[in-house]
Protein backbone atom coordinates (compact mmCIF):
# COMPACT_ATOMS: atom_id res chain seq x y z
CA UNK A 1 0.00 0.00 0.00
CA UNK A 2 3.03 2.51 -0.62
CA UNK A 3 2.95 4.63 -3.47
CA UNK A 4 5.30 1.58 -4.86
CA UNK A 5 4.67 2.87 -8.87
CA UNK A 6 5.08 -0.61 -10.23
CA UNK A 7 4.40 -0.55 -13.90
CA UNK A 8 1.47 -3.38 -14.18
CA UNK A 9 2.28 -6.86 -14.89
CA UNK A 10 -0.68 -6.93 -17.62
CA UNK A 11 -2.83 -4.49 -19.25
CA UNK A 12 -5.67 -6.16 -18.14
CA UNK A 13 -4.76 -6.31 -14.73
CA UNK A 14 -4.02 -2.44 -14.48
CA UNK A 15 -6.20 -1.82 -12.08
CA UNK A 16 -5.60 -1.89 -8.58
CA UNK A 17 -6.94 -5.32 -6.64
CA UNK A 18 -10.25 -4.23 -5.06
CA UNK A 19 -10.78 -3.66 -1.37
CA UNK A 20 -12.87 -6.31 0.74
CA UNK A 21 -16.07 -4.67 0.95
CA UNK A 22 -16.12 -4.43 -3.35
CA UNK A 23 -14.53 -7.95 -3.06
CA UNK A 24 -17.92 -9.26 -1.54
CA UNK A 25 -19.69 -6.76 -4.13
CA UNK A 26 -18.16 -8.89 -6.35
CA UNK A 27 -18.62 -12.33 -5.03
CA UNK A 28 -22.53 -11.30 -4.53
CA UNK A 29 -22.90 -9.86 -8.17
CA UNK A 30 -21.39 -13.10 -9.54
CA UNK A 31 -18.77 -11.88 -11.85
CA UNK A 32 -15.79 -14.07 -10.39
CA UNK A 33 -14.28 -16.81 -12.23
CA UNK A 34 -14.70 -20.67 -10.30
CA UNK A 35 -11.34 -19.90 -8.94
CA UNK A 36 -11.74 -16.28 -7.13
CA UNK A 37 -15.31 -17.22 -6.40
CA UNK A 38 -14.21 -20.76 -4.28
CA UNK A 39 -11.54 -18.68 -2.72
CA UNK A 40 -13.81 -15.89 -1.33
CA UNK A 41 -16.67 -18.14 -0.34
CA UNK A 42 -13.78 -20.20 1.55
CA UNK A 43 -12.96 -16.88 2.83
CA UNK A 44 -16.28 -16.18 3.61
CA UNK A 45 -16.73 -19.52 5.66
CA UNK A 46 -13.36 -18.59 8.02
CA UNK A 47 -13.34 -14.58 8.30
CA UNK A 48 -16.86 -12.89 10.09
CA UNK A 49 -15.93 -9.76 9.11
CA UNK A 50 -15.81 -10.72 4.92
CA UNK A 51 -18.78 -12.62 5.91
CA UNK A 52 -20.37 -9.45 7.02
CA UNK A 53 -19.81 -7.12 3.90
CA UNK A 54 -20.96 -10.53 1.60
CA UNK A 55 -24.40 -10.65 3.44
CA UNK A 56 -24.28 -6.39 3.71
CA UNK A 57 -24.05 -7.01 -0.04
CA UNK A 58 -26.47 -9.73 -0.42
CA UNK A 59 -28.92 -7.39 1.52
CA UNK A 60 -28.52 -5.05 -0.92
CA UNK A 61 -29.21 -7.16 -4.35
CA UNK A 62 -32.18 -9.20 -3.11
CA UNK A 63 -34.85 -6.86 -4.22
CA UNK A 64 -33.80 -8.07 -7.40
CA UNK A 65 -34.10 -11.63 -7.02
CA UNK A 66 -37.54 -10.88 -7.19
CA UNK A 67 -37.31 -9.50 -11.09
CA UNK A 68 -37.37 -13.34 -12.08
CA UNK A 69 -40.41 -14.53 -13.50
CA UNK A 70 -41.40 -17.70 -11.18
CA UNK A 71 -41.47 -20.66 -13.08
CA UNK A 72 -44.05 -23.98 -11.52
CA UNK A 73 -40.98 -26.34 -10.97
CA UNK A 74 -41.90 -29.93 -12.81
CA UNK A 75 -43.47 -32.28 -10.59
CA UNK A 76 -40.81 -34.81 -10.59
CA UNK A 77 -38.74 -32.88 -8.38
CA UNK A 78 -40.24 -33.13 -5.46
CA UNK A 79 -40.72 -36.75 -5.00
CA UNK A 80 -36.45 -36.54 -6.45
CA UNK A 81 -35.59 -33.93 -3.37
CA UNK A 82 -38.15 -36.76 -0.64
CA UNK A 83 -35.55 -39.24 -2.14
CA UNK A 84 -32.42 -37.43 -1.99
CA UNK A 85 -33.32 -36.52 1.18
CA UNK A 86 -34.09 -40.47 2.41
CA UNK A 87 -37.66 -40.02 2.89
CA UNK A 88 -39.27 -43.10 1.56
CA UNK A 89 -42.67 -42.67 -0.06
CA UNK A 90 -44.84 -44.46 2.67
CA UNK A 91 -43.62 -42.60 5.63
CA UNK A 92 -44.73 -39.56 6.74
CA UNK A 93 -47.81 -38.88 4.85
CA UNK A 94 -46.78 -38.75 0.76
CA UNK A 95 -47.42 -35.74 -1.02
CA UNK A 96 -50.60 -34.90 -2.52
CA UNK A 97 -49.19 -35.40 -5.95
CA UNK A 98 -47.84 -39.02 -4.84
CA UNK A 99 -51.30 -39.95 -3.43
CA UNK A 100 -53.55 -42.51 -5.64
CA UNK A 101 -56.14 -40.63 -4.40
CA UNK A 102 -55.00 -37.27 -5.60
CA UNK A 103 -54.60 -38.98 -9.04
CA UNK A 104 -58.09 -41.08 -9.22
CA UNK A 105 -58.96 -37.88 -8.85
CA UNK A 106 -57.25 -35.97 -11.84
CA UNK A 107 -57.71 -39.32 -13.62
CA UNK A 108 -62.04 -38.65 -13.30
CA UNK A 109 -61.17 -34.75 -13.57
CA UNK A 110 -59.28 -35.31 -16.95
CA UNK A 111 -62.34 -38.19 -18.29
CA UNK A 112 -64.98 -35.37 -17.28
CA UNK A 113 -62.85 -32.20 -18.81
CA UNK A 114 -62.30 -34.94 -22.17
CA UNK A 115 -66.33 -35.71 -22.29
CA UNK A 116 -66.81 -32.09 -21.73
CA UNK A 117 -64.66 -31.22 -24.43
CA UNK A 118 -66.80 -33.45 -26.96
CA UNK A 119 -69.90 -32.08 -25.54
CA UNK A 120 -68.66 -28.02 -25.93
CA UNK A 121 -67.11 -29.12 -29.33
CA UNK A 122 -70.72 -29.88 -30.37
CA UNK A 123 -72.82 -27.34 -32.20
CA UNK A 124 -75.35 -26.41 -29.48
CA UNK A 125 -77.61 -25.95 -31.27
CA UNK A 126 -79.54 -28.31 -33.26
CA UNK A 127 -79.78 -31.04 -31.26
CA UNK A 128 -79.79 -34.46 -32.46
CA UNK A 129 -80.58 -34.75 -28.78
CA UNK A 130 -79.23 -37.18 -26.39
CA UNK A 131 -76.23 -40.11 -26.86
CA UNK A 132 -74.32 -37.95 -29.36
CA UNK A 133 -72.38 -37.42 -26.49
CA UNK A 134 -70.79 -40.52 -24.61
CA UNK A 135 -73.16 -41.03 -21.84
CA UNK A 136 -70.79 -42.38 -19.35
CA UNK A 137 -70.21 -39.63 -17.36
CA UNK A 138 -69.81 -41.44 -14.42
CA UNK A 139 -66.05 -41.89 -14.61
CA UNK A 140 -65.60 -45.45 -16.18
CA UNK A 141 -61.86 -45.40 -14.26
CA UNK A 142 -61.88 -47.89 -11.79
CA UNK A 143 -57.95 -49.50 -11.33
CA UNK A 144 -55.21 -46.49 -11.16
CA UNK A 145 -52.55 -47.94 -11.33
CA UNK A 146 -49.22 -45.96 -10.46
CA UNK A 147 -45.80 -46.67 -12.93
CA UNK A 148 -42.79 -45.60 -10.71
CA UNK A 149 -38.97 -45.64 -11.00
CA UNK A 150 -36.61 -47.48 -9.90
CA UNK A 151 -36.33 -45.23 -7.13
CA UNK A 152 -40.36 -44.75 -6.26
CA UNK A 153 -41.39 -41.76 -7.88
CA UNK A 154 -44.36 -41.93 -9.89
CA UNK A 155 -43.38 -41.92 -14.04
CA UNK A 156 -46.89 -42.29 -15.13
CA UNK A 157 -50.29 -42.81 -14.10
CA UNK A 158 -52.52 -45.40 -15.94
CA UNK A 159 -56.26 -45.29 -15.07
CA UNK A 160 -57.49 -48.90 -16.72
CA UNK A 161 -60.77 -48.98 -18.45
CA UNK A 162 -61.32 -52.80 -18.53
CA UNK A 163 -64.83 -52.23 -19.68
CA UNK A 164 -63.69 -49.97 -22.72
CA UNK A 165 -60.53 -51.61 -22.91
CA UNK A 166 -58.97 -48.77 -22.58
CA UNK A 167 -56.12 -46.94 -20.56
CA UNK A 168 -55.84 -43.31 -19.63
CA UNK A 169 -52.36 -42.63 -19.38
CA UNK A 170 -51.27 -39.59 -17.50
CA UNK A 171 -47.39 -38.59 -17.10
CA UNK A 172 -45.50 -36.50 -14.71
CA UNK A 173 -44.30 -34.66 -16.60
CA UNK A 174 -40.60 -35.26 -17.31
CA UNK A 175 -37.55 -34.53 -19.99
CA UNK A 176 -37.51 -36.48 -22.71
CA UNK A 177 -34.93 -39.27 -24.04
CA UNK A 178 -31.55 -37.27 -23.98
CA UNK A 179 -30.98 -40.16 -27.17
CA UNK A 180 -33.94 -39.66 -28.65
CA UNK A 181 -35.69 -42.77 -27.99
CA UNK A 182 -39.33 -42.76 -27.06
CA UNK A 183 -41.24 -44.38 -24.26
CA UNK A 184 -43.27 -47.65 -25.15
CA UNK A 185 -46.38 -49.30 -23.11
CA UNK A 186 -46.99 -53.15 -22.23
CA UNK A 187 -48.98 -55.31 -21.27
CA UNK A 188 -47.28 -57.85 -19.10
CA UNK A 189 -49.98 -60.75 -18.04
CA UNK A 190 -48.82 -62.93 -15.32
CA UNK A 191 -46.31 -65.60 -16.68
CA UNK A 192 -46.57 -64.25 -20.39
CA UNK A 193 -45.00 -62.20 -22.92
CA UNK A 194 -45.08 -58.53 -22.72
CA UNK A 195 -47.65 -57.20 -25.41
CA UNK A 196 -47.36 -53.68 -26.71
CA UNK A 197 -49.85 -50.63 -26.55
CA UNK A 198 -47.92 -48.66 -27.94
CA UNK A 199 -45.96 -45.23 -28.09
CA UNK A 200 -47.18 -42.74 -25.01
CA UNK A 201 -46.26 -39.24 -24.17
CA UNK A 202 -43.88 -37.99 -21.61
CA UNK A 203 -45.84 -34.45 -21.32
CA UNK A 204 -49.57 -35.27 -22.18
CA UNK A 205 -52.66 -37.28 -21.19
CA UNK A 206 -53.93 -39.60 -23.49
CA UNK A 207 -56.23 -42.88 -23.83
CA UNK A 208 -54.34 -45.84 -25.18
CA UNK A 209 -56.65 -48.73 -26.87
CA UNK A 210 -55.78 -51.88 -26.12
CA UNK A 211 -56.31 -54.76 -29.14
CA UNK A 212 -59.05 -56.52 -28.82
CA UNK A 213 -57.27 -59.92 -28.25
CA UNK A 214 -55.28 -58.90 -25.13
CA UNK A 215 -58.58 -57.33 -23.26
CA UNK A 216 -59.08 -60.23 -21.23
CA UNK A 217 -55.39 -59.78 -19.82
CA UNK A 218 -56.00 -56.19 -18.75
CA UNK A 219 -57.23 -56.04 -15.10
CA UNK A 220 -55.97 -57.05 -11.73
CA UNK A 221 -52.16 -59.52 -11.49
CA UNK A 222 -51.26 -57.81 -14.84
CA UNK A 223 -48.32 -55.77 -14.80
CA UNK A 224 -48.25 -51.89 -16.83
CA UNK A 225 -44.27 -51.56 -18.01
CA UNK A 226 -42.58 -48.43 -19.93
CA UNK A 227 -39.53 -48.84 -22.05
CA UNK A 228 -37.15 -46.73 -23.97
CA UNK A 229 -37.68 -47.65 -27.41
CA UNK A 230 -35.96 -46.23 -30.99
CA UNK A 231 -38.51 -43.59 -32.62
CA UNK A 232 -41.40 -45.61 -34.13
CA UNK A 233 -41.25 -48.22 -30.96
CA UNK A 234 -39.95 -51.37 -30.76
CA UNK A 235 -39.71 -52.64 -34.66
CA UNK A 236 -40.57 -56.15 -33.85
CA UNK A 237 -43.22 -55.91 -30.94
CA UNK A 238 -40.86 -57.16 -28.84
CA UNK A 239 -39.24 -54.55 -26.05
CA UNK A 240 -35.85 -53.58 -27.05
CA UNK A 241 -34.80 -51.12 -24.32
CA UNK A 242 -34.44 -50.80 -20.55
CA UNK A 243 -37.47 -50.72 -18.03
CA UNK A 244 -37.93 -47.11 -16.75
CA UNK A 245 -40.86 -47.10 -14.79
CA UNK A 246 -43.55 -50.08 -14.19
CA UNK A 247 -46.71 -50.82 -11.94
CA UNK A 248 -49.09 -53.81 -11.34
CA UNK A 249 -52.41 -53.55 -12.11
CA UNK A 250 -54.49 -53.47 -8.82
CA UNK A 251 -57.92 -53.10 -7.25
CA UNK B 1 -62.39 -20.25 -10.45
CA UNK B 2 -60.91 -16.83 -12.39
CA UNK B 3 -59.16 -15.29 -9.37
CA UNK B 4 -56.79 -18.79 -9.14
CA UNK B 5 -54.51 -16.72 -6.84
CA UNK B 6 -56.09 -17.70 -3.98
CA UNK B 7 -53.69 -17.12 -1.18
CA UNK B 8 -52.29 -20.14 0.69
CA UNK B 9 -55.01 -21.62 2.69
CA UNK B 10 -52.61 -21.38 6.16
CA UNK B 11 -50.95 -17.78 5.75
CA UNK B 12 -47.67 -19.34 7.09
CA UNK B 13 -45.14 -17.49 6.81
CA UNK B 14 -42.07 -18.78 5.01
CA UNK B 15 -40.41 -16.95 8.14
CA UNK B 16 -42.46 -19.25 10.51
CA UNK B 17 -42.37 -22.29 7.96
CA UNK B 18 -38.70 -22.31 8.35
CA UNK B 19 -38.65 -22.21 12.20
CA UNK B 20 -40.49 -25.53 11.76
CA UNK B 21 -38.56 -27.36 9.05
CA UNK B 22 -35.57 -26.22 11.49
CA UNK B 23 -37.54 -28.49 13.81
CA UNK B 24 -37.51 -31.07 11.55
CA UNK B 25 -41.24 -31.02 10.38
CA UNK B 26 -41.67 -32.62 6.95
CA UNK B 27 -45.18 -31.27 6.65
CA UNK B 28 -44.07 -27.56 7.26
CA UNK B 29 -40.79 -28.46 4.28
CA UNK B 30 -43.67 -29.43 1.81
CA UNK B 31 -45.59 -25.98 2.00
CA UNK B 32 -42.68 -24.39 1.77
CA UNK B 33 -41.67 -26.03 -1.06
CA UNK B 34 -44.90 -26.08 -2.74
CA UNK B 35 -44.93 -21.87 -1.79
CA UNK B 36 -41.89 -20.91 -2.71
CA UNK B 37 -40.24 -23.73 -5.73
CA UNK B 38 -41.77 -21.46 -8.34
CA UNK B 39 -40.13 -18.71 -6.89
CA UNK B 40 -36.66 -20.27 -6.55
CA UNK B 41 -37.22 -22.57 -9.75
CA UNK B 42 -37.23 -19.08 -11.82
CA UNK B 43 -34.27 -17.73 -10.42
CA UNK B 44 -32.84 -21.01 -11.18
CA UNK B 45 -33.55 -20.90 -14.26
CA UNK B 46 -32.80 -17.41 -15.32
CA UNK B 47 -28.78 -18.07 -14.11
CA UNK B 48 -28.69 -21.30 -16.03
CA UNK B 49 -31.00 -21.14 -18.76
CA UNK B 50 -31.50 -24.80 -19.06
CA UNK B 51 -34.15 -26.55 -17.56
CA UNK B 52 -32.39 -30.05 -16.71
CA UNK B 53 -29.65 -27.89 -14.74
CA UNK B 54 -32.15 -25.55 -12.86
CA UNK B 55 -34.19 -28.85 -11.48
CA UNK B 56 -30.95 -30.33 -10.34
CA UNK B 57 -29.95 -27.05 -9.04
CA UNK B 58 -33.01 -26.89 -7.17
CA UNK B 59 -33.24 -30.20 -5.35
CA UNK B 60 -29.69 -29.22 -4.18
CA UNK B 61 -31.13 -26.39 -2.42
CA UNK B 62 -34.32 -27.65 -0.85
CA UNK B 63 -32.33 -30.69 0.41
CA UNK B 64 -30.33 -27.89 1.87
CA UNK B 65 -32.72 -25.79 3.15
CA UNK B 66 -33.70 -29.23 5.45
CA UNK B 67 -30.60 -29.58 6.87
CA UNK B 68 -29.55 -25.49 7.34
CA UNK B 69 -32.91 -23.99 8.15
CA UNK B 70 -31.90 -23.59 11.77
CA UNK B 71 -29.03 -21.51 10.11
CA UNK B 72 -31.54 -19.20 8.53
CA UNK B 73 -31.42 -15.55 10.81
CA UNK B 74 -34.24 -13.61 10.94
CA UNK B 75 -32.49 -10.55 11.86
CA UNK B 76 -30.24 -10.82 8.83
CA UNK B 77 -32.88 -11.53 6.21
CA UNK B 78 -36.32 -12.01 4.89
CA UNK B 79 -36.77 -15.43 4.18
CA UNK B 80 -37.71 -15.49 0.77
CA UNK B 81 -34.06 -13.62 0.46
CA UNK B 82 -32.06 -15.66 1.75
CA UNK B 83 -34.16 -18.75 -0.09
CA UNK B 84 -33.62 -16.50 -3.46
CA UNK B 85 -30.06 -15.89 -2.44
CA UNK B 86 -29.44 -19.39 -1.56
CA UNK B 87 -31.11 -20.40 -5.04
CA UNK B 88 -28.84 -17.65 -7.16
CA UNK B 89 -25.59 -18.96 -5.39
CA UNK B 90 -25.89 -22.84 -6.12
CA UNK B 91 -26.68 -21.93 -9.44
CA UNK B 92 -23.56 -19.33 -10.20
CA UNK B 93 -21.49 -22.60 -8.65
CA UNK B 94 -23.03 -24.64 -11.11
CA UNK B 95 -22.65 -22.30 -13.99
CA UNK B 96 -18.87 -22.03 -13.12
CA UNK B 97 -18.82 -25.94 -12.59
CA UNK B 98 -20.30 -26.12 -16.08
CA UNK B 99 -18.27 -26.53 -19.38
CA UNK B 100 -17.96 -23.91 -21.44
CA UNK B 101 -20.29 -22.35 -22.66
CA UNK B 102 -20.59 -19.65 -25.24
CA UNK B 103 -24.39 -19.66 -25.84
CA UNK B 104 -25.31 -16.62 -23.91
CA UNK B 105 -26.26 -13.76 -26.83
CA UNK B 106 -24.35 -10.99 -26.97
CA UNK B 107 -24.78 -8.07 -24.61
CA UNK B 108 -26.86 -5.37 -25.59
CA UNK B 109 -25.69 -2.22 -24.05
CA UNK B 110 -29.32 -1.15 -24.07
CA UNK B 111 -29.77 2.55 -22.77
CA UNK B 112 -33.08 1.80 -21.44
CA UNK B 113 -34.03 -0.82 -18.89
CA UNK B 114 -37.37 -2.38 -18.65
CA UNK B 115 -38.99 -1.93 -15.50
CA UNK B 116 -39.87 -4.98 -14.56
CA UNK B 117 -43.29 -4.79 -13.05
CA UNK B 118 -43.34 -5.89 -9.10
CA UNK B 119 -45.14 -8.77 -8.59
CA UNK B 120 -48.38 -8.15 -6.70
CA UNK B 121 -47.15 -11.18 -3.75
CA UNK B 122 -44.43 -8.52 -3.00
CA UNK B 123 -44.46 -6.89 0.42
CA UNK B 124 -44.57 -3.47 0.80
CA UNK B 125 -41.34 -3.50 2.42
CA UNK B 126 -39.42 -5.48 -0.16
CA UNK B 127 -41.12 -2.78 -2.43
CA UNK B 128 -39.15 -0.02 -0.85
CA UNK B 129 -35.52 -2.09 -0.74
CA UNK B 130 -36.23 -2.90 -4.60
CA UNK B 131 -37.50 0.74 -5.51
CA UNK B 132 -34.20 2.06 -3.37
CA UNK B 133 -31.97 -0.13 -5.53
CA UNK B 134 -33.18 0.94 -8.86
CA UNK B 135 -32.99 4.45 -7.95
CA UNK B 136 -29.59 4.37 -7.49
CA UNK B 137 -29.01 1.88 -10.25
CA UNK B 138 -30.37 5.03 -12.04
CA UNK B 139 -27.67 7.05 -10.94
CA UNK B 140 -25.01 5.11 -12.65
CA UNK B 141 -24.39 5.10 -16.71
CA UNK B 142 -26.76 3.74 -18.32
CA UNK B 143 -24.46 1.34 -19.51
CA UNK B 144 -23.21 0.56 -16.26
CA UNK B 145 -26.42 -0.11 -15.43
CA UNK B 146 -27.36 -2.61 -18.04
CA UNK B 147 -24.13 -3.97 -17.39
CA UNK B 148 -24.00 -4.65 -13.68
CA UNK B 149 -28.07 -5.96 -14.20
CA UNK B 150 -26.57 -8.49 -16.31
CA UNK B 151 -23.81 -9.59 -14.55
CA UNK B 152 -26.01 -9.79 -12.04
CA UNK B 153 -28.51 -12.01 -13.83
CA UNK B 154 -26.96 -14.41 -15.35
CA UNK B 155 -24.06 -14.91 -13.42
CA UNK B 156 -21.22 -13.79 -16.59
CA UNK B 157 -18.01 -13.36 -14.95
CA UNK B 158 -15.51 -10.70 -15.70
CA UNK B 159 -14.22 -12.34 -19.00
CA UNK B 160 -17.48 -13.35 -20.42
CA UNK B 161 -18.86 -9.62 -19.55
CA UNK B 162 -15.66 -8.04 -21.57
CA UNK B 163 -16.21 -10.68 -24.42
CA UNK B 164 -19.62 -9.94 -24.89
CA UNK B 165 -19.44 -6.00 -25.26
CA UNK B 166 -16.30 -6.34 -26.91
CA UNK B 167 -14.44 -3.91 -24.12
CA UNK B 168 -11.01 -5.09 -22.49
CA UNK B 169 -11.25 -6.70 -19.58
CA UNK B 170 -9.61 -4.03 -17.04
CA UNK B 171 -11.75 -1.52 -17.97
CA UNK B 172 -15.01 -4.00 -17.12
CA UNK B 173 -13.32 -4.80 -14.17
CA UNK B 174 -12.90 -0.97 -12.85
CA UNK B 175 -16.81 -0.35 -14.54
CA UNK B 176 -18.23 -3.10 -12.37
CA UNK B 177 -15.95 -2.00 -8.84
CA UNK B 178 -17.05 1.51 -9.38
CA UNK B 179 -20.52 0.91 -10.29
CA UNK B 180 -20.54 -1.36 -6.89
CA UNK B 181 -18.90 1.64 -4.86
CA UNK B 182 -21.48 3.97 -6.30
CA UNK B 183 -24.31 1.73 -5.33
CA UNK B 184 -23.07 1.07 -1.89
CA UNK B 185 -22.39 4.92 -0.91
CA UNK B 186 -26.14 5.66 -2.89
CA UNK B 187 -27.98 2.84 -0.92
CA UNK B 188 -26.22 3.56 2.62
CA UNK B 189 -27.05 7.12 2.80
Amino acid sequence: MSGADLPPPDATDAIEPPDDDVLAGELVLGVLSARERAAAQARADSDPQFAQRVSGWERRLAPWLGDAAPVPAPAHVWPRIRSRLGWQSSEAGPGWWQSLAFWRGAAILASLAAVFAVWISQPPVRQPPVAAVPTTIEPAYQLVTSLTHDDGSTAWLASVDPAHGTVLMVPVPHAADPQGRVPELWLIPPGKAPRSLGLVSVEKSHTVQVPQDVLAALGTGSVLAITLEPAGGAPAGVPTGPIIAKGEIRT
Amino acid sequence: MTDSNIPPPDAASPEALLAQVALGKRAAFETLYRDTSSRLFGICLRVLNERAEAEEVLQEVYTTVWRKAGQFDATRASAMAWLSMMARNRSIDRLRAMPARNTRTPLEMADDIADPGASPAQQAETLTDRVRLENCLRQLEPKRHSLIRAAFFEGSTYEELAARIEAPLGSVKSWIRRSLMQLRTCLES
